[in-house]
């Protein structure tokens, strides 16, 4: 009866609610529960509740089959190339700009390096293939060398240079901003105890600017290296083609092309499924490694 | 101001010229497409085109604003970036404000039912099944309700609402005004900066969302601008030499290339006008939403 009026009494908070339950239980839950078709051999006549069980067939196919490493590896280069040379470049750029004196500099520089975040992969890659064609910048810096023009986009050894390069230009200034916030909380007092020291500028760089950053730096290193096998597949989809698959193709992708364009559903989401459990150990380990040596955390 | 060592002038100078070879860098491609999109056929093939226009030539826009498929693709555009915005805005904001009320009693099982789809996902084949069995496959919503409500933004708005104070619920109430009148008369009102950033957002997000549209939609009607976009820039194979080729008939001074960066401005320009505008906003957005997360 009392649960009863309290319900009542907030009701309209209840119907409030209702429909963001309902479209994150149709967009979120039952996808989740969908993934129970990794198992199953599914079939669009039956559907997921009909389908036979096949237990752990397609992670066997999977397994058995030699696109997988080099699905496996590609995926791993790309993230393992990310970490090491897109990651710390941010951190380098605010420390940077975070010595620049005269504040509207500053703040030009930050918004020309920010606008390539908004703008569509497509035109990236759009862009990239213009300055990568046969006449375009790239063979024309190439030529002063004098090194014949080439195909960049049908070479495989290319492609993770031109992945990485192009991510780098499209997040770097973005990168920068929760860098940057965290240097707003340095007490400006610690600078000038530091002067009165007899601290110079990089004395300060090392022992006052960096350290502010740090808890920052090893919070998005633990989200960067849980995702690193979760690489942008969508702008790998927009770079590749067949011809340079030994290097481009991904578990994004594979996973893209086996369930999308070839209906191989059950497939598909099993590898996704193993991929995915893959990354939540590894940020699971790297955020439990963290918690242990450096007192920094996600939760 | 103190004296500055030899070093530190050094390094000054340095950094100088290393943001100035990033800004030359970061605004290169764009001058660069500006560039070719007005240039000759003749200047382009012979790879004369850098920072500036070589000869003028509007040939691509006339080509590409007399596509007939690409104003229905900025009309859906439109529609999908507007809709979008409103979905996301109103659930969210709908969802969020129950939470920030302290004596909900369904708060705590609310949040952990929000907080789980933050770790788990069914993954792209999953999501493409439901909703290809809800028959939502060629229709406007498919574009609009997948994403309105994300665990992460309800638990902003949530922390938002939270810092309003708490009398004004109360004394609204006292006047007899029922919770959505105060969720869309105070609330929402008192929360402009927050609607205003993660309305920005959406809105970009939505503008350049390509992925869904490439799955979800087979019917030419319903694509948005970022698929005919793909179709002109990557997918269609034209000749370098602005020979004419199969797909697209070339009449006159005019290079594919010509075609391909203008139907690129076409498609960006929303953007770079907004951007100066609503930049400020970006920021705060993700300092909100960095703070924690």
């Amino acid at each position: 009866m009392q649960m009863m009026r309290v319900f009542l009494k907030q009701k309209y908070l209840y119907l409030m609610v209702l429909p963001g339950l309902i479209l994150v239980f149709i967009f979120k839950y039952l996808p989740m529960y969908g993934v129970i078709i990794a198992f199953k051999d599914y079939n669009v006549f039956a559907g997921v509740f009909e389908s036979k069980w096949v237990g752990l067939r397609w992670f066997r196919l999977f397994l058995d089959n030699p696109m997988a490493l080099r699905v496996f590896k590609n995926t791993l280069l790309l993230g393992l190339y990310n970490l090491v040379f897109a990651f710390p470049l941010p951190i380098i750029l605010a420390l940077l700009l975070n010595e620049l004196k005269i504040e509207w500099i500053k703040r030009t520089i930050q918004s020309i390096t920010y606008l390539p975040y908004f703008i569509s992969v497509i035109i990236i890659v759009g862009m990239l293939k213009e300055l990568a064609s046969l006449n375009g910048l790239f063979n024309q810096v190439l030529s002063l060398f004098n090194i014949e023009a080439m195909n960049f986009f049908g070479r495989p050894e290319f492609f993770r240079t031109l992945f990485i390069g192009s991510g780098i230009w499209q997040n770097l200034g973005w990168g920068t901003i929760l860098y940057l916030a965290a240097l707003t909380n340095i007490d400006p007092a610690l600078y000038e105890a530091a002067h009165m020291d007899g601290a110079g500028r990089f004395r300060k760089i090392v022992h006052i600017t960096l350290p502010g950053m740090a808890g920052t730096i090893v919070i998005l290193l633990i989200l960067a290296i849980g995702n690193m096998l979760e690489a942008d597949f969508q702008r790998v989809l927009l770079m590749y083609n067949p011809v340079i698959y030994s290097t481009a193709d991904i578990v994004g992708t594979y996973v893209y092309r086996e369930g999308l364009e070839s209906a191989r559903f059950s497939y598909a989401t099993a590898v996704g499924l193993m991929v995915s459990v893959i990354s939540f150990v590894l940020l699971l380990a790297v955020n439990q490694i963290s918690r242990r040596y450096s007192e920094n955390s996600l939760w | 101001m103190y004296k500055s060592s030899l070093g530190s002038r050094m390094f000054d100078l340095f950094n100088g010229l290393f943001m100035l070879l990033l800004v030359v860098v970061m605004l290169y491609p764009f001058m660069h497409v500006v560039a070719i999109s007005l240039s000759t056929p003749e200047a382009i093939s012979a790879g004369k085109v850098g920072w500036l226009p070589k000869g003028f030539n509007m040939e691509g826009y006339r080509y590409v604003l007399n596509r007939a498929d690409l104003w229905i693709a900025y009309r859906n555009t439109l529609l999908y970036t507007a809709g979008s915005c409103f979905f996301v805005l109103l659930f969210t904001s709908l969802m969020a404000y129950p939470l920030a009320v302290r004596e909900f009693k369904a708060q705590k099982a609310i949040l952990f039912y929000l907080v789980v789809t933050m770790f788990f996902n069914g993954g792209i084949i999953p999501t493409f099944l439901v909703i290809r069995e809800l028959n939502l496959l060629n229709t406007f919503w498919v574009m609009v309700l997948p994403g309105a409500v994300s665990a992460f933004t309800v638990i902003i708005f949530r922390t938002f609402f939270r810092a309003i104070p708490y009398e004004y619920r109360e004394s609204a109430f006292m006047d007899g005004a029922n919770d959505f009148r105060i969720l869309f008369s105070i609330y929402m009102p008192l929360s402009k900066p927050l609607l205003a950033t993660f309305g920005l957002f959406t809105m970009v997000a939505a503008w350049n969302e390509w992925f869904s549209a490439l799955i979800y939609l087979k019917n030419e009607n319903l694509f948005p601008v970022q698929i005919l976009l793909r179709k002109i820039l990557i997918l269609e194979q034209f000749a370098d030499s602005g020979s004419s080729s199969g797909v697209v008939r070339m009449e006159g001074n005019i290079s594919p290339r010509n075609i391909q960066m203008a139907v690129t401005l076409v498609a960006m320009f929303p953007i770079l006008v907004v951007y100066p505008f609503a930049q400020k906003y970006f920021v705060k957005g993700i300092m909100i939403g960095g703070i924690k997360g």
